[in-house]
């Protein structure tokens, strides 16, 4: 066992804190994109309900 | 000179260590777990809020995408939970910062000898006639010894590091440091850190040790059963003693189905860590179970590359505390020091433009304190002459002819001789450190006589300063060379540079994230709020809009930190200077691995060196993707060093 565990040269990663970067990172954006959604969804709402309004008062 | 003075008790200390506990990573890692969880929470509200939105297309394939966040916050939630669960020992061996270990002192103190231009030492030889001449020659032991030959010493005689050493005296002090010379750093080589990782095992005193909580009144009487963490019973327990394992008053034989369901919830620590001690399962460091280790070291065959080195693993590491930026001077402050130290100013006086004022690109020296500098700037404005008032008896004639004696202030220096000014001072380190600038020392004009360091490696090479004229002082007047000369007044204190980014100094993941999980838990409850009035107005709506567009600009700036950071982890560290030992579960304990780390070859005698020991020993539990029991494993794969 000591001859295959030998000191070597190591070009040393950190994969845990990249992974986990990573996965924050994914989650920001996925969250942006449904609140996005969320926020056009609510726009819709205004402009109808601005459009209905604008009908009403057209109508009398 | 100072800063190697307290490493001469100092020994490495193992410390426990979890991933995502400590530094910016645990800070990232509690942000990540409050947004996570807070997005989770907030996921409901954006179902239940949907159902007003119904006009909107897009609704159609929203479900599967909060879904699929849903699922991208439980692996958040989980891999911090893996992390945090996968615990360590580490030893972190230390020459150079509050060091914990002694680095080799490469130097004596001994009486400066003259030199050459070339750096060649000047020696005296008697020739027949009994008359002395100087030469470059080496003599023999033998003429040293019958007082043919002696070294020429600076007059007067001036005590130096690395001046001329008595109990071996044909060697030059300035010879190459890989020949045993000086050398500016003090060095502790790849050896040494090896010796202290194993001789780390051996301390028996450096076991955990668990203190009694509370008082002893209120503890299980000695003699009665107590139990481990996992509920195990144990016997020979008493209140006053310490153990090495933490102990509670309830274990799995309490449980009794009626007023003792879950042991685990119905029990009381009875005692709390006080020290962690060396790696071991529930106390017994001579286990023989599962245990492994990684072993890193930094090394470097000159001082500037192993700075540069520790500096790119400081970062990488910053999650242990020695690593940390946050804690005041770390480590890499500390060695940022040693190799290019903060410029000072110092206020000189009593310059004597007799022998001409000094100017940038002068080295000067303190005669006493052995200060070295080059000054790289004279202040604007503070050059005016030196007030020197002196006291004079002045003869007084009255009108009766009597003479009188008074005493009367003059000024001493009515040519303006001698001025004051301040200079901006680039320290040099001599041989033994850095030394200050003491107010009344004298400071003269330096100049390069030979070097030291080793020739054979780049960057390793440091000039030799001697006060200029020297070798000149047993001359007659008219052939002796002055240098330029003054006296210190004061040094003023300097304020520190700024850091240089990127670095975790500026900027500081723990500043900025931890507003993550209260911004989103401000949106839970503005939603929340809003629930119940939505159809109703118009303006509540529009607020939402802007509230949502907030939050949008808050991620889109949320993301781009992580995008500076990840450019960061996203590189590898150079493998040059870094060397790793794997040591992979085995069935050894810790004299398993002390066998291990000694016989483990590969790595070359370099001067320079720090390491950094990681010990996991074997749980319960399989973790690293399901191929181990010992998170030593986890963290091999996760270093990329599987």
């Amino acid at each position: 066992m000591a001859e295959e565990n030998n000191w070597k040269e190591a070009e040393l990663r950190r994969d845990d804190i990249k992974k986990l970067l990573e996965n924050t990172k994914q989650l920001a954006e996925m969250y942006s994109e449904i609140i996005g959604i969320k926020k056009a969804g609510w726009e819709n709402v205004l402009r109808s309900r601005e459009k209905r309004a604008e009908k009403e008062k057209q109508n009398g | 000179m100072a800063e190697f003075s307290a490493l001469l008790t100092a020994k490495a200390e193992w410390k426990p260590h979890q991933i995502a506990k400590a530094g910016d990573l645990a800070t990232l890692a509690a942000a990540a777990t409050a947004l996570a969880e807070t997005v989770k929470s907030t996921l409901k509200l954006a179902s239940a809020g949907m159902e007003v939105v119904k006009l909107l297309s897009a609704l159609q394939n929203i479900n599967p995408l909060l879904m699929a966040l849903e699922a991208l916050a439980d692996e958040v939630l989980k891999q911090i939970q893996d992390l945090k669960e996968a615990g360590y020992w580490y030893l972190y061996v230390d020459p150079y910062y509050e060091g914990n270990v002694t680095p080799t002192q490469k130097y004596n103190y001994g009486f400066e000898q003259l030199r050459n231009k070339a750096g060649k030492r000047i020696w005296e030889i008697k020739d027949d006639s009994g008359n002395w001449t100087d030469t470059t020659n080496i003599p023999t032991l033998a003429q040293l010894n019958e007082e043919k030959a002696k070294p020429h010493y600076t007059s007067p005689r001036k005590l130096i590091p690395g001046g001329f050493d008595r109990d071996n005296p044909l060697q030059d002090p300035l010879r190459s440091s890989s020949d045993g010379g000086v050398s500016k750093f003090p060095t502790f080589n790849t050896k040494e850190v090896i010796k202290e990782f194993v001789k780390a095992f051996d301390d028996e005193g450096d076991v955990p040790r668990y203190k009694l909580l509370g008082a002893v009144s209120d503890a299980p009487k000695a003699g009665e059963v107590v139990y481990d963490d996992d509920g195990n019973a144990y016997i020979g327990w008493n209140p006053k003693i310490d153990f090495g394992l933490e102990l509670f008053d309830l274990g799995k034989a309490s449980e009794n189905g009626s007023t003792i369901k879950n042991y685990v919830a119905a029990r009381k620590a009875l005692n709390s860590k006080q020290s962690v001690g060396k790696p071991n399962i529930l106390g017994n460091t001579e286990f023989d179970g599962g245990s492994g280790a990684i072993a890193i070291i930094i090394a470097a065959s000159d001082f500037q590359s192993f700075y540069d080195v520790f500096n790119q693993f400081s970062k990488m590491f910053s999650d242990i505390p020695e690593f940390a930026s946050d804690t005041g001077k770390n480590l890499l402050d500390a060695l940022t020091e040693i190799v290019t130290p903060n410029k000072v100013t110092v206020k000189l006086t009593q310059v004597d433009t007799k022998y001409q004022s000094f100017i940038v690109g002068d080295i000067i020296g303190g005669k006493i304190y052995n200060s070295i500098g080059e000054i790289v700037e004279i202040i604007d404005g503070s050059v005016t002459p030196t007030l020197m008032i002196g006291r004079k008896a002045v003869g007084d004639t009255d009108d009766e002819g009597n003479i009188t004696s008074v005493m009367e202030d003059y000024n001493m220096n009515p040519v303006d001789r001698w001025i004051d000014m301040e200079v901006i001072v680039n320290p040099i380190r001599n041989i033994d450190g850095l030394n200050p600038w003491i107010t009344g020392d004298m400071v003269l004009e330096m100049e390069k006589r030979g070097e030291s360091g080793n020739p054979e490696i780049r960057d390793d090479v440091f000039p030799n300063y001697v006060f200029k004229g020297q070798d000149t002082t047993e001359l007659p007047k008219a052939s002796r060379i002055y240098p330029k000369v003054a006296i210190v007044s004061m040094e003023k204190l300097m304020v520190l540079p700024d850091s240089t980014p990127p670095d975790f100094g500026g900027i500081k993941i723990k500043d900025i994230v931890p507003g993550w999980g209260e911004f989103f838990q401000l949106l839970e409850n503005f939603v929340l709020q809003l629930k119940g009035m939505i159809s109703d107005s118009n303006a509540f709506i529009q607020d939402m809009i802007d509230m949502i567009k907030q939050v949008e600009e808050f991620l889109e700036y949320m993301i781009k930190l992580i995008d500076e950071f990840l450019k960061f982890f996203q590189i590898t560290l150079p493998s040059q200077g870094v060397y790793a030992l794997y040591i992979p579960n085995q069935n050894g304990g810790n004299k398993g691995i002390q066998d291990e780390l000694s016989s483990a070859t590969g790595i070359p005698p370099l001067g320079y060196a720090a390491g950094l020991l990681f010990v996991g020993t074997e749980g319960d539990k399989l973790i690293a993707g399901g191929g181990s029991k010992n998170p030593i494993d986890l963290l091999a794969l996760v270093l990329g060093l599987l």
